[in-house]
């Protein structure tokens, strides 16, 4: 597998792949922002497509990247090569009806997972850097992270997955 | 005042409802002002301000292609492409020519109707490219990179058909020390202008809109054709930051383009000696003319006949730079034979554009095999 960059002067770049099996992707970036993403069966003449603003372009890609791992939840592993390959997960979750009502610091996250809640999100709203005293309702979605280990023993220990 | 207000509300209007049909707008322009202009209600008449709206309209649009126009660009492109660009040319360009001929136009005539019959419209092609979701086909890289060739050898064909000819020794002689003493003063002041650029004051404007007005009114007191001037002062400006500059000249180019078309339809006098059969004969040849230029296109450089049936269909449509030639050479007849022709092959074009796919495939069911 590789990819091609190709410029299409007036209309921005095109990035192609072929896949193992033979179907192609291309993934346009336009000058004016927008973005187009294609996929050309194997043996088909008519490719199928979609345009993409720029929000979902990243959602797209961090789904795609996070699929490496963990295949039924959203991921996106980081790594540093410059700091001897340090490996940081960052991980979504959905708050069950057993954990609502409790607050991160009556739960010990950090202390008993290393795990540190970054984000929840509740109804569409975004709460960064939530305090200890922040309380969990059934649903909310929260963005933890650690390392993948870490991870692990917070989906067993908190969640109880 | 109250003309344009009135002509590029028209214009909005038409634009709403023409993208809502997905269908290209530039004929819509046109066919405004030959409505409300002289050859319909006689509304709006073609005055001073209008005009000089319009010219610089023409100005921009050119000013536009000449900051396309990067030399380095094609010589690394290689042979596919210059293949692709002259078989598009001569095809086109000959029959053009001879269509013209036979419809009774003089060899010089024959020849301004054949350049604006063989460019097709980089602005409605690459549109419909995006619209219709074609990018991923090679066959639309090829379309791209056949635009680009034709919007260099439009700054021949303008040159050959602003200069008219004539006094060519002294004429071109000027022309040359214009672009050179352009080239040298864009090189010396290179740094300075890339520091204006990056401002987001007021200041990159005010340098595009006087330098591309400079260059206008100097080719007038040198007495050449400012056409000319403008394309290469954006060729010179390539050679700095030409995103920014297209970024910033494109709301002008936009607007005054609108009003360009506009003013054109205004200005077409239908009276005249064209009749409806000649138009008629001019626009299918025009739409059959591309087809079969891509057709063999498609067979030479991806060696299959549905690949050129999609270069053909999507490099039908004509419009902003075969306007523009018509406008430059000026005569009545000559207008209205272009206008006709890109009125006709701007909505046939969008149409096969659009349906190119199945049109493939009703031929395949005819038992025509795509691989030759």
């Amino acid at each position: 597998m590789s990819i091609k960059s190709i410029e299409l002067p007036g209309i921005g770049t095109k990035y192609e792949l072929e896949t193992e099996k033979g179907d192609k992707i291309a993934i346009v970036f336009m000058d004016s922002g927008r973005i187009q993403l294609y996929i050309l069966e194997k043996g088909s003449e008519t490719p199928t497509a979609a345009e993409l603003n720029a929000w979902e372009t990243r959602r797209l890609g961090s789904i795609l990247t996070g699929a490496i791992i963990e295949a039924e939840e959203e991921a996106v592993e980081i790594a540093f090569s410059t700091l001897s390959d340090l490996r940081i997960s960052i991980h979504t979750y959905v708050i069950s009806k057993n954990l609502a009502g409790k607050s991160i610091g009556e739960l010990a996250i950090r202390r008993r997972t290393g795990v540190t809640i970054i984000a929840v999100s509740r109804k569409g709203k975004n709460v960064i850097n939530p305090p200890p005293s922040f309380s969990f309702e059934e649903g909310d979605v929260v963005v933890a992270i650690g390392e993948h280990d870490q991870l692990k023993t917070f989906e067993s220990e908190i969640l109880g997955i | 005042m109250e003309q344009i207000a009135l002509a590029l509300f028209t214009c909005l209007i038409l634009a709403i409802v023409s993208k809502s049909l997905s269908l290209p707008p530039i004929p819509f322009y046109i066919l405004a002002g030959i409505l409300l202009g002289n050859s319909g209600l006689k509304i709006i008449s073609a005055d001073e301000v209008l005009h000089f709206f319009s010219q610089l309209g023409l100005i921009f649009l050119l000013f536009y292609i000449g900051l396309e126009l990067k030399p380095k660009r094609l010589v690394s492109r290689g042979s596919a492409f210059l293949i692709a660009g002259f078989i598009d040319l001569n095809v086109n360009m000959l029959l053009g020519f001879f269509v013209a001929l036979a419809l009774g136009f003089s060899y010089y005539e024959a020849f301004v109707v054949a350049s604006a019959f063989y460019i097709s419209s980089s602005a409605m092609v690459i549109a419909s490219l995006i619209e219709n979701k074609k990018l991923i086909l090679p066959e639309s890289e090829t379309v791209v990179w056949l635009m680009i060739f034709e919007d260099i050898v439009l700054a021949f064909l303008i040159f050959i058909i602003s200069t008219g000819l004539q006094h060519p020794f002294v004429l071109i002689l000027k022309i040359i020390a214009v672009v050179c003493l352009l080239f040298a003063i864009v090189k010396f002041v290179k740094q300075s202008l890339l520091k204006i650029l990056q401002r987001d004051d007021e200041l990159p404007v005010i340098l595009t809109f006087s330098a591309v007005l400079s260059a206008a009114f100097i080719s007038r007191y040198l007495n050449i054709p400012e056409v000319l001037t403008v394309i290469a002062l954006g060729s010179a400006l390539s050679t700095t930051n030409p995103k920014a500059f297209e970024r910033i000249s494109r709301p002008f180019k936009d607007v005054f383009l609108v009003l360009f078309f506009f003013f054109f339809g205004i200005s077409i006098d239908f009276s005249g000696n064209l009749s409806l059969m000649q138009a008629l004969i001019i626009s299918f040849i025009a739409i059959v003319s591309k087809l079969f230029s891509g057709f063999i296109v498609g067979r030479t450089l991806h060696k299959s006949y549905s690949a050129g049936i999609e270069i053909g269909a999507n490099t039908i449509t004509r419009g902003e730079f075969s306007i523009a030639i018509a406008a430059i050479y000026g005569s009545e007849i000559v207008s209205a034979t272009v206008t006709a022709m890109v009125i006709s092959t701007s909505i046939v074009g969008s149409f096969m554009a659009k349906y190119s796919s199945k049109i493939k495939a009703s031929l395949k069911k005819l038992g025509i095999s795509s691989k030759p």
